[in-house]
């Protein structure tokens, strides 16, 4: 199976899906009806509406681990290709790779040192 | 017409897990129950929030069911029956439920509500913690198979399962399938009980339905993918190749469905701090340790 059928299978599955999810909306839609009555429309809050809007700015509390995961995000893009090969190459693609998670996990510790790893205030 | 099979496997694995669900949730083992509950949700009235985001909204829980569909799409069920077996699928496997987290901030943002948006944040926290732990075990797979392919890793696993090759890459791989498909004790973006259903406390009807689907369909890739990379795929004597990796799966599936049963929900902060400060040294120890492994031992 070459690769380029391999893709247009894949485009397929989402075609094939999306045709799906249609299909049951519009059988949802020729079985009933949706009626308008009021107050239906609000949202899950114990049936009064909030008080405020409720896109406002939400605090990510969690944005220390953010942006250390940008870190290591960026890391994993080099090791799926490392991997792969990683037997071929033996022990200089251990080094390799030692030297530079070394490097990543102090940048860890030092992130946890200054505080990245807890709820923000 | 090599599709069709996988295709018919796909659809009877999820309606099978939907029994299991009724089974570990409500005690009842009942065949029909899944069907019934689909045509009720496909009767049921579908309510919109007001001002709400129409487009977000609508593509969250179809975003969620695409992701789903390609995940399972590179998870073989025998050596020739898979819908791609594509040379990168470990990775695309990865690529694809990476839009798990798109589709249920869209789902939490879409409907304006209070409970919602704060699931699909939350989600965005617990993505944080367990995006490094899916990874990183998947690269000691890899390195062990030479190739990120999902029918040659089940192949280097002839001698010895990953299993007990890399338990440690197994359990966290485990506990961050668990968090990805947000399954109690870590299902914080919907957490009944605590947010009102979170992410799908808007949704109703045909909407719920493909939400619902979706969850189910992600849970047999991830399911696949843990037998796949660690349970030796479809290796087994005796019985046929497709029953052994069928049969494997469904177990990991219904494990994976009653383990929130024993536990209690973990805080976001507590999971994160555990991920961050535990989970990835030890991940980058199970690396080494397969590293080393791999070039000492040929198995």
């Amino acid at each position: 199976m070459s690769a380029m059928f391999q893709y247009l299978v894949l485009f397929g599955l989402t075609v094939g899906t999306l045709g799906f999810v249609l299909c049951l909306y519009g059988l949802a839609r020729s079985v009933g009806h949706r009626r308008a009555e009021a107050a239906k429309d609000v949202p899950a809050t114990s049936g009064s509406l909030s008080r405020d809007p409720v896109w406002v700015r939400y605090h990510v509390r969690y944005y220390g681990y953010a942006l250390l995961f940008l870190a290591f995000d960026m890391e994993m893009a080099f090791m799926y290709p490392w991997a792969v090969v990683y037997r071929q190459e033996g022990l200089t693609a251990l080094l390799d790779m030692g030297v530079f998670l070394a490097i990543l996990f102090l940048g860890l510790l030092y992130g946890w040192s200054q505080g990245a790893f807890r709820r923000q205030r | 017409m090599s599709w069709l099979i996988p295709l018919i496997a796909l659809i009877g694995a999820i309606y099978l897990l939907a029994v299991i669900e009724g089974w570990s949730l409500g005690g009842a083992f009942s065949l029909a129950r899944p069907a019934r509950a689909a045509l009720a949700m496909i009767g049921q009235e579908s309510t919109k929030t007001r001002k709400s985001d129409a487009l977000f909204y609508q593509a969250g829980p179809v975003l969620l069911l695409v992701a789903g569909v390609l995940a399972v799409a590179v998870i073989p069920l025998a050596p020739d029956i898979i819908l791609a077996d594509m040379a990168t699928g470990a990775l695309f496997l990865n690529a694809a439920l990476a839009y798990v987290l798109v589709a249920l901030i869209m789902a939490g943002w879409g409907p304006n509500g209070a409970y919602a948006m704060i699931g699909g944040w939350r989600f965005l926290g617990q993505f944080l913690g367990y995006a490094m732990l899916i990874v990183m075990p998947i690269t000691a797979v890899a390195m062990r198979a030479e190739s990120l392919m999902t029918t040659q890793i089940v192949t280097s696993q002839a001698g010895l399962w990953n299993v007990f090759y890399q338990p440690l890459g197994f359990v966290l791989f485990m506990i961050a399938a668990q968090a990805l498909i947000f399954l109690p004790p870590l299902d914080l973006p919907v957490a009944p009980g605590e947010l009102a259903g979170g992410v799908e406390a808007e949704y109703s009807g045909p909407q719920l339905l493909v939400f619902r689907l979706a969850r189910f369909v992600i849970i047999l890739a991830l399911a696949g993918a843990a037998t796949t990379f660690y349970f030796g795929g479809w290796l087994g004597p005796v019985l046929p190749d497709w029953v052994w990796s069928g049969l494997k799966t469904m177990i990991i599936a219904a494990a994976m469905l009653s383990v929130g049963r024993f536990l209690p929900r973990l805080r976001e902060e507590r999971f994160l701090a555990l991920c961050w400060k535990l989970g990835i040294p030890l991940s980058l120890i199970n690396i080494l340790v397969v590293g080393v492994l791999v070039l000492v031992v040929p198995v």
